[in-house]
């Protein structure tokens, strides 16, 4: 389960490397929203 | 501005050596004074997690490299935010409690347990000579900085670090270093909001900063020249492991009063570390964009664009956010020199007393102020190595929790295997096959973990 939840948090963190290509704040942005709601999740119903 | 600088500075003195002396009450075993007898709130906890993790690498080398390679360097910073926190919230409960049921005060008292004490001796020596160098570097920048920024001379910046240091720590242990932390921290955060309203009033009130972001082009997107995948996961790996191999953090996963406690300093530093991230790589993208309109200097070496900026400030200002920086050295320098110094007395030479605890801190920052005022070329290159070097330890911390197999033998040969490989590969700048040492020391490690330790059990 723990493996499990390591392996969609990388995933999600390297999107930007092979998804977001535009030359704006998306990236920023992405990457803000995925360790926000990575945090939010451990905060709300991980623990 | 030096007496600015000398103003403010005794006043940050003053505050932080009171906090420190109202912190020694009560101390009176190694449990006390290492990890302030499990009794730290969930808040100070995880601010002196904070305050220990963020360094000067902060608003100095991760703005500068935000700077002059994009939002590559916003990733980095994340991940290794993200391994933290799927770490400690795996990790971390079990540590405070396999702590506070065996009275373990240091990361080589759990070691010892599971392996023996003679591993915990060679793990003393590991860490001591990959956090040596990168405390002193860490004076070095920040004195350079001062030195250039505040007209203290580098010598007396380095002195009056280190005296802080040790003193701050010897007086309070580790509740004095985690209550002065918890000041420091508040402030390197407030300061760091300032500094970031400060740039975008002082550069954008005639253009807007998401109008003319697309002129940073490449830097927006990763994998770009400077990112590119194999120099993000060379760079990254040994951070995402950060919270395991770096004493001074696994450390602090004793220090809460109950799980409660614990988890809030988790849930906290994770807010902390999100917040002061986006602020510190903000300016450093705010900073190109105005190099890019010509109302910031281009700057080519990314370590001076901090020292740059504070040139351009009111002084005032100047004086604040030096004094931040100077903040950021001193939080992670005490806390490392107060767990080096546990690991050493206690691990290494088996010593419970106080007293030798409290002379190995003098004796340890005499050691970090002497290299740091002689800049011997080869510190800068241990300190660059000093997460790598750690890695070693990484399977014998999992082999704790995952894998019965395994005793003295085979942890002492993953330790010594891993740290000489690790030396031997950033010296002799070898390569093999492309793949970053970071990767090779850590594999490397594992396998003479798993190899050695099926072996010694038959």
């Amino acid at each position: 389960m723990k493996l499990m939840e390591g392996i969609v948090v990388i995933a999600a963190m390297i999107v930007p490397f092979i998804a977001i290509k535009s030359h704006d704040f998306l990236t920023y942005t992405y990457w803000t929203a995925v360790t926000t709601l990575y945090l939010l999740y451990i905060a709300l119903s991980r623990w | 501005m030096l007496s600015s600088f000398i103003y403010a500075f005794a006043f940050y003195a003053v505050v932080g050596t009171a906090i420190a002396l109202v912190a020694m009450r009560g101390i009176r075993d190694q449990e006390d004074y290492y990890i302030g007898g499990r009794r730290i709130s969930g808040v100070v906890s995880a601010l002196t997690y904070a305050a220990t993790t963020y360094s000067a690498f902060m608003m100095v080398g991760l703005v500068g490299l935000t700077y002059a390679s994009g939002v590559g360097a916003f990733g980095f910073e994340l991940f290794y935010l993200v391994g933290t926190l799927l770490l400690l919230s795996y990790y971390a409960p079990k540590v405070w409690s396999y702590g506070k049921e065996r009275g373990y005060i240091t990361p080589g008292d759990m070691v010892a347990d599971r392996y023996g004490k003679p591993v915990a001796r060679i793990m003393a020596i590991v860490v001591a000579v990959a956090l040596i160098p990168y405390i002193s570097v860490q004076l070095i920048g920040v004195s350079l900085i001062l030195e250039k920024n505040s007209g203290l001379s580098f010598s007396g910046g380095v002195l009056l670090s280190a005296f802080l240091i040790a003193f701050w720590a010897f007086l309070g242990g580790l509740r004095g270093v985690a209550w002065t932390d918890a000041f420091q921290g508040v402030f390197m955060l407030l300061l760091a909001v300032s500094t970031v309203i400060w740039v975008y009033n002082y550069g954008f009130s005639e253009s807007s900063f998401f109008q003319e972001l697309p002129k940073l082009g490449e830097l927006l997107v990763v994998p770009n020249k400077i990112w590119t995948p194999m120099r993000f996961i060379s760079l990254t790996v040994p951070w995402f492991f950060f919270a395991l191999t770096n004493p001074q953090v696994f450390q602090r996963l004793y220090i809460p009063k109950d799980g409660v406690a614990l988890r809030r300093m988790v849930i906290l530093f994770g807010a902390f570390g999100l917040i002061y991230t986006i602020l510190v790589t903000f300016l450093g993208l705010e900073l190109r964009v105005l190099s890019e309109i010509g109302i910031f200097p281009g700057v080519k070496d990314r370590d001076a664009v901090t020292p740059a900026l504070l040139g351009m400030m009111p002084a005032w200002l100047g004086v604040a956010v030096s004094l931040s920086i100077f903040a950021a050295a001193i939080t992670t320098a005490n806390s490392i020199v107060l767990t080096l110094s546990s690991m050493i007395s206690r691990d290494l030479f088996d010593s419970k007393s106080l007293y030798a605890g409290k002379l190995m801190i003098v004796l340890l920052t005499t050691a970090i102020a002497v290299f740091a005022l002689q800049r011997p070329g080869y510190i800068v290159e241990l300190s660059v190595l000093s997460s790598t070097l750690l890695l070693c330890q990484l399977p014998l911390i999992f082999g704790v929790f995952h894998w019965k197999a395994g005793k003295e033998l085979s942890a002492g040969l993953t330790l010594i295997a891993g740290f000489t490989l690790a030396i031997l590969l950033y010296f002799t700048k070898a390569n093999p096959l492309g793949i970053p040492a970071s990767i090779w020391v850590l594999t490397v490690s594992f396998a003479v973990f798993f190899v050695s330790s099926k072996m010694e059990k038959t």
